[in-house]
């Protein structure tokens, strides 16, 4: 019996390593792939100010909009297709819902409208959907994917027809919805005008940053990825980063009575670092700009030789990796740490939950 | 999984109580809560039955769900002590005011009559004290076959440490039994500081030998079954009544009308 | 410039650590607490629930915030349940009772201070 009170709920961590411009580097992929952001964490030491640019960038991410108790069956108007589907990428996800317990809805860049309904709504809707692949049997969650952009989804077609009968006739569905455009070129985005006999709101992004004085710092190889005896290993790092985050003091006072933890050896002291986050509805395009940014800010000789970026995901997305279906246990992490060394060599970590998929 | 709930909040007329209660509760992430009456059967004093306050002179506001833009939902439960088999009675008017109905027998004989015959929704598993018999297969097979889903409580552990072996040991023994299907686990308890979140329940029910999965069912899934499950077993009686009326003369309207019914109520 | 390279490792099922992000209420607001009162308490959890090789179970007090008695914890995958639970019930700090809140639990500790159910927008 004690046997199995030692499991703990499977995750997987999946870590690369290559250089910027390797042609198998699929970082500009991973950074596409991962669709709903809620938080981007920086972690520069060396500095006690952020470069002008990078400052910049962070502060520049677009701001998105909280739609109040929007109908689905409007995601399907001519309009909003033209605006929003057919053209640039629209992210929608709902807001304050739960994938373990409510229904969650996401409206994915290349066109999927994505719903993950209790059994009760899906045998109500009447569209075609798959059980989901955390609650089999019996299944308790269903998952309904349609693709907007599919030829027969064009307003008037079959499918459309069918989709929007099942949102206004067969059951109603309507969330507070999280919603974002990206569009080529300086074209602005046309949401709000076209939501505007909804009760909606505009959010920036909260920017917050900190310095640190005198934090030690684990020394990383670039190519010691499973950890050596002169380099950190990607899971202690992580940890590392983690404790930074959450304020943990590195000088243990009690004898380590409280806490056994310390920063992994070897280590070097850095005088300065500069910690900063944004969170938000985050888009992935502007993260990849962040990221356009950090490959010339590495280069300065000035900063240290590595900087890290977090990106958290939300954790009750229908979606984490890709179109990937994600889940909640007790917990639903989906993250992906990058670590740029000066030479613009680069480690990826990609962390998931229980209940997630292994990243791609 | 579907929402979190916590069927047994102990009712308390203390108005101030209730409503810490239903905040802590709405604050820990439980969507729906009943508020459960307790009556101890009597077959000679002829207590009786209590009457559900209605919910709006318990409260005035409900409390909004952590995480959540809605209210929470608070419904009624009697739960009764079954000492006698007359304790019960099939189909009783007084039930009908509850939205959910318990028993909690006391005998062997009565837990095999409540797993088999009675109509309820949740048998209590006494876990104050030893329990006085052992679980059979076949009254715990019955229950699972009729739906009706067995209960622990976990706020008797919190609070004192014999209670807590007692907890641990006779849901240990239903979970060796059921395998730890068709449990649920509530709070039973009126102090807002006993009331534990649902991820902590699904964590500690694996201590019963339950797997997680399982565990968090005991606090979303199979609670929905219960309030099915009440819904059902109203609506049976309802077929009852048509079957009552004139109308129903035609053997083949049957039927019909009870599917009618079934739908209209749910 | 060194030869560019292309590795991937996946690691799998094995969180060495998880971590937990707690909060303690007491029936008595104002009372306050140490870290080492807290640890101490936790401690006694566990010796309670486990006896004594439960109390020895190792695990650290990552940091504890004194205004809002709240705090992270660090543990051995094997041991998660054994300390949630005897967190879960413990009742009692003093004669006084209290309650543990578990907000967080996750094998990596970046993901406690990304936690998107957190994220509050007011319109």
């Amino acid at each position: 019996m004690f046997k199995q009170l030692e499991k703990t709920p499977r995750t997987v961590l999946v870590c690369e390593r290559s250089h910027l411009d390797h042609e198998k580097a699929r970082l500009g992929t991973h950074v596409e792939q991962h669709f709903f952001n809620h938080k981007v964490s920086l972690l520069v030491p060396g500095c006690d100010r952020l470069p002008a640019e990078l400052d910049a960038a962070l502060n520049s991410m677009r701001s998105f909009l909280l739609v109040r108790n929007l109908p689905l069956s409007q995601l399907l108007e001519k309009e909003f297709l033209d605006q929003a589907v057919y053209k640039g990428s629209t992210y929608g996800l709902s807001y304050q819902t739960r994938i373990d317990e409510d229904n969650c809805y996401a409206l994915l860049p290349n066109g999927k409208l994505v719903l993950s309904v209790d059994k009760d709504t899906y045998e109500t809707l009447g569209l075609e959907g798959k059980p989901s692949q955390y609650q089999r049997r019996p299944a308790g969650r269903y998952v309904v994917s349609v693709d907007l952009k599919d030829r027969t989804m064009s307003p008037g077609g079959k499918g459309h027809q069918r989709v929007v009968k099942a949102l206004t006739e067969h059951t109603p569905l309507s969330c507070d919805l999280l919603l974002s455009q990206h569009l080529p070129g300086d074209e602005s985005p046309a949401l709000q005008s076209l939501l505007s006999n909804h009760k909606l709101s505009e959010h920036r992004p909260r920017v917050s940053s900190h310095v640190m004085t005198s934090l030690p710092c684990p020394t990383l190889v670039t190519s010691h990825l499973q950890g050596e005896q002169q380099s950190c290993d990607p899971q202690s790092f992580l940890e590392w980063l983690g404790a930074v985050d959450a304020g943990v003091t590195f000088e243990d006072q009690s004898d380590g009575y409280l806490s056994t933890y310390e920063c992994p050896q070897p280590q070097t002291v850095v005088d300065a670092a500069v910690r900063c986050s944004v969170t938000g509805l985050l888009l992935p395009e502007d993260i990849y700009h962040l990221l356009d940014v950090l490959r010339r800010s590495v280069l300065e000789p000035k900063l240290a030789p590595w900087l890290a970026l977090t990106v958290h995901g939300f954790q009750d997305s229908p979606v984490s990796w890709g179109t990937a279906e994600h889940g909640f246990l007790s917990g639903g992490e989906n993250f992906y740490t990058l670590v740029l060394f000066q030479n613009l060599d680069y480690w990826i970590c990609m962390a998931t939950g229980p209940h997630d998929a292994c990243p791609p | 999984m579907s929402l979190f709930m916590d069927l047994n909040l102990p009712f308390t007329a203390d108005k101030k109580r209730l409503k810490t209660l239903l905040e802590t509760a709405a604050h820990l992430g439980f969507s729906t809560v009943a508020i459960n009456y307790f009556h101890e059967g009597q077959s000679k004093g002829k207590k009786e039955i209590p009457k559900p306050t209605p919910l709006a002179q318990l409260v005035d506001e409900l409390p909004i769900v952590q995480g959540k833009s809605r209210p929470i939902k608070v419904l009624n439960r009697l739960t009764i002590l079954v000492s006698d088999a007359s304790h019960f009675r099939h189909n009783a008017a007084e039930y009908r005011a509850y939205d959910i109905l318990a028993v909690q027998p006391t005998t062997e004989k009565l837990f095999h009559a409540a797993c088999m015959t009675f109509d309820v929704d949740i048998i209590c598993i006494t876990v104050t004290e030893r329990l006085p018999f052992f679980f059979k297969r076949a009254p715990i097979n019955g229950a699972r076959e009729r739906g009706v889903m067995f209960e622990v409580c976990y706020a008797a552990a919190i609070r004192d440490s014999t209670m807590r072996r007692y907890t641990l040991t006779n849901t240990l023994a239903l979970v060796e039994r059921n395998k730890g299907k068709n449990i649920i686990v509530s709070s039973g308890t009126d102090k807002p500081l006993e009331l534990r979140g649902p991820y902590d329940i699904t964590n500690l029910a694996q201590l019963f030998g339950m797997s997680e999965v399982e565990a968090k069912d005991g606090v979303s899934s199979n609670c929905r079954s219960v309030l099915l499950h009440a819904e059902t077993r109203k609506t049976a009686c309802g077929i009852i009544y048509t079957v009552k009326t004139p109308n129903d003369s035609q053997p083949k309207d049957g039927p019909p009308l009870a599917k009618k019914q079934k739908t209209s109520a749910s | 410039m060194q030869p560019a390279v292309f590795e991937r490792v996946v690691v799998k099922n094995s969180p060495v650590y998880q971590y937990m992000k707690v909060s303690l209420v007491l029936e008595q607001a104002q009372t306050k607490l140490t870290a080492v009162e807290l640890k101490h308490l936790i401690t006694t959890g566990l010796k309670s629930l486990y006896g004594e090789v439960g109390a020895a179970f190792p695990f650290d007090l990552l940091t504890f915030e004194e205004d809002t008695l709240t705090a992270v914890l660090r543990v051995y995958s094997r041991g998660l349940v054994r300390l949630w639970s005897s967190i879960t019930l413990l009742g009692f700090f003093q004669q006084q009772r209290c309650a543990f809140r578990v907000l967080q639990v996750s094998p990596y500790l970046l993901a406690l201070t990304g936690n998107s159910r957190d994220l509050a927008l007011d319109s």
